[in-house]
């Protein structure tokens, strides 16, 4: 019995992990406002000339979050971004670009 | 050497002149006419709209991603708590930011999302009809005690004059509350209010906060977040398992 709860928790700690690690993702993503201008799925931007990112390649999403967080990126509208950016951390925005990369466009 | 200092001046100029999603902009205290809440103006028509709170709920629904649903906003003071401030307040802000008087890039938008003077008078009748949330962020330092002490001190000097014994603000004044308001949204608006970057401020209060040292602000903000928002409350814990009631 002992022996099956043990395989139990294994197997829900490994099927868990990624499981945990998009649910992150999607956490984050909300938790960090990103829903209020990029809408609920990553596809309804509040503006019409505000990016739709779901299904975006999470490298270039990693990209463009991290250098309007330093600030190498300040065009377009990225003022309005930049206010929120230190509230995402650099495993933050692995997570969200993860996330959102794999969304239906 | 001067070459430089061109060039650097033009790199700003670029980057200033490409930032920034298309808001108005209005002069203010840098301007020479500028005059303090002028009675004008979508602000004036909203103040004199009756606000309903059901129809305010539906308009603050694009606020609460920022604001949270509670209007409890964020304890690191990227977002204001809105629950317990004056709804004079709360409709002058949002006027000012649509106005371009108060910049605010990240919040534009979604001032702009809201139609029509009606429509301000809602939102803040919502926010006004809120609980004020038990919690709230402030000073965390170990010398709290010590910068409380201080910060009362400075504020019963100065600041006491205008937002009241216990941060109360005047609603008819438009004077906000900041008793119980995130430490780092109140020194956050200090700072610029005395460095003339918040555009909108009253001009009387940049002339009193205009000596104070960072280190000042820094002790004010403590006190004043250790103050608590007049108001009704939310209960405590229980509020969380209460909230299925809602629907």
């Amino acid at each position: 019995m002992n022996r099956l709860l043990l395989v139990g928790a294994v197997l829900g700690t490994l099927v868990g992990m990624p499981a945990a690690h998009a649910a992150d993702g999607a956490a984050l993503y909300k938790d960090r406002t990103c829903n209020a201008c990029h809408g609920p799925a990553g596809n309804k931007p509040l503006m019409p000339d505000y990016p739709r990112i779901a299904g975006q390649n999470a490298k270039y999403i990693e990209k463009q979050m991290q250098d309007i967080k330093s600030g190498a990126r300040a065009n377009g509208n990225s003022a309005a971004m930049k206010g929120v950016m230190h509230l995402v951390s650099d495993d933050d925005i692995k997570a969200i670009a993860d996330y959102l990369s794999k969304l239906k466009p | 050497m001067k070459r430089l200092s061109l060039l650097a001046a033009a790199l700003l100029t670029a980057t200033v002149a490409f930032a920034g999603p298309p808001a108005p902009h209005k002069d203010g205290i840098e301007g020479k006419d500028y005059k303090w809440n002028a009675q004008e103006g979508e602000k004036v028509e909203a103040l004199q709209k009756k606000g309903r709170v059901k129809e305010g709920a539906e308009a603050y629904e694009v606020c609460g991603a920022c604001h949270l649903p509670s209007g409890a906003g964020r304890p690191d003071g990227t977002f204001p708590q809105l629950a317990g401030q004056h709804s004079t307040v709360l409709i002058k802000q949002m006027a000012d930011i649509r106005a371009g008087l108060r910049d605010n890039p990240t919040m534009y938008p979604f001032a702009i999302s809201l139609t029509d003077p009606q429509e301000l008078a809602d939102a803040a009748a919502y926010i006004q009809s809120l609980c004020i949330p038990a919690d709230h962020g402030k000073y965390e330092g170990k010398d709290a005690a010590d910068q409380v002490a201080k910060g009362k001190e400075l504020y019963e000097k100065q600041c006491l004059e205008c937002h009241g014994k216990n941060g109360e603000g005047q609603k008819d004044k438009f004077y906000p509350v900041i008793a119980g308001q995130h430490y780092k949204y109140l020194l956050r608006q200090m700072t610029e209010i005395r460095d003339g970057k918040r555009r909108n401020a009253n001009p009387d209060m940049v002339k009193v906060i205009k000596p104070y040292t960072n280190e000042q602000l820094v002790a004010i903000s403590a006190y004043q977040s250790s103050l608590t928002m007049p108001g009704s409350m939310c209960k405590a814990k229980p509020a969380a398992a209460a909230t299925p009631k809602k629907k």
